[in-house]
């Protein structure tokens, strides 16, 4: 998958017809083969652009920063990635008429040991959901990866039809019992070093002030303790329950390598099996599951 | 002669034994205009029910962000009750809708890193049913009195 | 320093470490989740004092924990009555094994700061109580750097005992404090002494060492340029991908920045000092809503500047080792040393 020369085209017309005023893309870090998010505002720079399976990072993540606020932005999206721009343009956190929307059909991204990533792996919606332009081709045009929803037929795509895969670390570290999945996440809790990295690179966490950093003394959680880690990282993750597009900007962020998608995983899981829902952000203004009701969702776990 | 038999020990971390007559602490949270007047109707027709629940009055179930049961499971809460309208009778339409969809979330997340499922219980009662919530209050009481206290991720200067 | 340096082999290094960790309170790199943290260990296997530097968390928090109790407090009818915490600093001796230069280093820089306008005590506590057993490093790491700032990385005087790979297989032992020196004199049965032989292979390892080096950089020149341009519009680009995510100041040995905070229960309350970072949007908030560096280029401006240029200032030091911690935990891959050096230019 390399998409450089299309990218830069395209980048490079959208500047000449003075479309947008500034293009967030990839571009290499200059001493590795990773890549660095790139926030080119002219022309000029077009050539720096790159796109290829070491283009990792959610890069909807910049449409937070003040550097793109109130400015007309391309921005390259991959599945993944467009599927959390839905949500952010559903949230009304972005205006779609600011955006011009450079979709990949993405065949998966690599980690740094250069193994495609576990999420790629299981990924169900690999082209964009959302785009003006769509780059490659996977014998399918964007808008018919669209879904259909149904209480039966939940996913559709044009040709084969993904079934979702419950995360083989979830169903395992589900089988074992209280006592090891509770030995297990303490361990987690006690790595977390609370620096804050997975909400801050989350695309989808945009609050101005996190109720996880509340200075009140009795609601005070920012000390590095197994309590207020778990605190943290439970609060975030049900917080994004519905809403997480398992791009793992986290988990590439985490200092200390936790497996936070895991609690993503779970959520979604349940969710997925229990409503009928279909995956975050896979529908233009689809707010989540969280956001919605249906009378046949379970009940029996109620007294 | 000391009895080590019938030792009550935590269920999440065996290693924790209950000090002699132990009693849980249950967070009660409770919608406002049907489980909370239950509650009440419960007192005024005089129905006993245990004394473990500390009673938390919310507008609606819906108000109940999973935040509230996280910061009571870390400090004094053994179990938490979410208590609300039943289906159909929510004073906004469709609170309790969205709080169902929650509830469950949050309970298979909490049981999926290592807390028992009967921790974190959930009720419907009405204004109505008075009975009904000194039932629920029992049983929630009694489940959680077989799962020993509750020692994990407590605050650090957490002292009962 | 004590020049006498001792000779043994693989077999008998993990003998000496065997023997450290059997009599004293030791603490080296354990894994987990594929990244090495400094935990207390009570056996070699549990541990890898070989652990690679990138995945590597720096041994700071041992002197500069990551949240430290400061008091307790009980709010009464009466009053408020403030206890002593029950966390003492450090009671006895403590090794660490497997810290690596950079990290060593990283504490003489710490201690220039905490020993200026008020002695912080219990950091005091911890530098003198431990004994630091560091390996020198083979080969650099593509993000390392440490050989192109002021310090002398081969003739360390941070660490107290040093342990260098040499030629077929030898490892050399080496005190380099009076401490260390007086720490190995008991572990020195089954050590063999090089005699000063081993002078010349020490030196020709380090030479090997820094000629791995993929970083080169000229401090002064970056000192001296980042000075004069403390407007320049350059900063707005450098850090235009940043996410502000904080890692970097986390994972640094030498950051130190840190917030006070209570945390409280019903009436009792603990007062925490932990960590804080100078990339975080509200470290500069200030009561009353008033901001002073509310973007993210003048966060990232202060994060540079403060580094190599105000520490240098104030202490002649630079606030950097050279490590390439922050590079390789960075979720965007930004380099400290490349932005510096383009700031600079």
């Amino acid at each position: 998958m390399d998409y450089t020369k299309q990218i830069q085209e395209i980048a490079a017309k959208l500047f000449a017809e003075d479309k947008i005023d500034a293009f967030v893309g990839y571009r290499m870090t200059g001493f590795d083969k990773n890549q660095v998010p790139a926030i080119i505002t002219g022309a000029d720079d077009v050539s720096k652009l790159v796109f290829n399976d070491k283009s990792v990072f959610n890069l909807s993540n910049y449409l937070k920063h003040e550097h793109t606020r109130n400015k007309r932005v391309g921005l390259v999206v991959k599945g993944c990635d467009s599927r959390s721009l839905n949500l952010l343009l559903t949230e009304s956190q972005v205006k779609r008429e600011k955006l011009y929307v450079v979709g990949i059909a993405c065949d998966g991204v690599v980690d740094d040991e250069g193994k495609k990533m576990q999420n790629c792996v299981e990924c169900m919606f690999p082209d964009a959901v959302v785009a003006d332009e769509m780059v490659g081709n996977h014998g399918r045009s964007g808008s018919e990866t669209l879904i259909q929803t149904g209480s039966e037929t939940l996913i559709q795509t044009g040709s084969e039809t993904p079934i979702y895969k419950i995360n083989a670390d979830v169903l395992d570290l589900g089988s074992k019992d209280l006592v090891q999945r509770r030995e297990y996440f303490e361990e987690v809790f006690e790595n977390c070093i609370r620096c804050n990295a997975c909400r801050h690179s989350c695309p989808l966490c945009y609050c101005a002030k996190c109720c996880i950093d509340q200075e009140t003394s009795t609601l005070y959680n920012g000390a590095n303790t197994t309590s207020s880690a778990f605190h943290a990282l439970m609060t975030w993750s049900l917080h994004l329950a519905g809403r997480c597009v398992d791009c793992r900007n986290c988990e590439k962020a985490c200092p200390s390598h936790l497996p936070l998608h895991l609690l993503h995983k779970q959520n979604e899981q349940v969710i997925y099996e229990n409503f009928q829902e279909h995956l975050a952000g896979v529908h233009e203004g689809d707010r989540g599951a969280f956001y919605k009701y249906s009378m046949k969702d379970p009940d029996d776990f109620i007294m | 002669m000391e009895t080590v038999t019938n030792q009550l020990v935590s269920i999440e971390k065996p290693e924790i034994v209950a000090p002699p007559n132990w009693e849980p602490v249950i967070m009660g949270i409770l919608c406002n205009w049907c489980s909370y007047a239950g509650s009440d109707l419960t007192g005024t027709s005089r129905i006993q029910y245990p004394p473990n629940i500390r009673i938390i009055r919310v507008p609606c179930s819906s108000r109940v962000d999973p935040w509230f049961l996280i910061k009571s499971l870390q400090t004094t809460a053994d179990g938490v009750l979410v208590s609300g309208c039943h289906p159909g009778d929510c004073h906004y339409i469709s609170g309790n809708y969205y709080a169902r969809r929650r509830f469950l979330v949050t309970k298979k997340l909490l049981n999926f890193i290592g807390y028992h499922e009967n921790r974190i219980q959930f009720s419907w009662v009405s204004a109505a049913e008075g009975p009904k919530f000194a039932k629920v209050v029992a049983k929630v009481t009694e489940d959680i009195k077989k799962l020993g206290p509750l020692h994990l991720y407590k605050k650090e200067n957490f002292e009962k | 320093m004590s020049v006498e340096i001792f000779v043994t082999d693989k077999a008998g290094l993990q003998k000496f470490y065997e023997a450290v960790i059997a009599k004293n309170e030791t603490y080296a790199p354990v894994e987990k989740f594929g990244k090495y943290d400094f935990k207390r260990v009570t056996s070699l296997s549990t541990c890898n004092p070989d652990s690679p530097i990138a995945k590597t968390m720096s041994a700071k928090p041992l002197f500069f924990p990551r949240s430290a109790k400061i008091m307790k407090y009980t709010a009464t009818s009466a009053g408020t009555d403030v206890m002593e915490t029950d966390e003492d600093p450090l009671a006895g001796k403590r090794v660490i094994i497997g810290m690596k230069h950079c990290d060593a280093r990283s504490l003489q820089v710490l201690d220039k700061v905490y020993n200026w306008d008020f002695i912080d005590t219990d950091y005091q506590k911890r530098r003198q109580n431990t004994i630091i057993i560091s390996t020198r490093c083979d080969k650099a790491e593509i993000h390392c750097f440490c050989t192109s700032l002021d310090y002398d990385v081969e003739n360390l005087d941070a660490l107290d005992i040093l342990i260098v790979n040499g030629k077929d297989e030898k490892i050399y032992i080496n005190a380099r404090t009076e401490k260390g020196g007086s720490f190995l004199k008991e572990y020195i049965a089954g050590l063999t002494s090089a005699n000063g032989a081993a002078d010349g292979e020490l030196k020709q390892q380090y030479n090997a060492f820094a000629a791995s080096f993929r970083l080169k950089m000229n401090y002064k020149e970056v000192n001296e340029k980042l000075a004069k341009i403390f407007d320049t519009p350059e900063f707005e680009n450098v850090s235009a991908n940043c996410v502000s995510c904080n890692t970097c100041a986390f994972v640094c040995p030498t950051c130190h920045c840190f917030k006070i905070s209570d945390e409280k229960v019903r009436d009792t309350g603990v007062r925490y000092k932990s960590y804080d970072s100078c990339n975080n949007g509200y470290f500069t908030l200030m009561a009353g809503g008033h901001n002073p560096r509310p973007a993210k280029y003048r966060r990232w401006r202060q994060r540079a500047m403060h580094k190599f240029v105000y520490y240098k200032e104030r202490f002649g030091e630079n606030l950097c080792v050279g490590c390439g911690k922050c590079t390789t935990s960075c979720p965007v891959n930004i380099s400290i040393f490349e932005v510096v050096n383009q700031v600079a230019q």
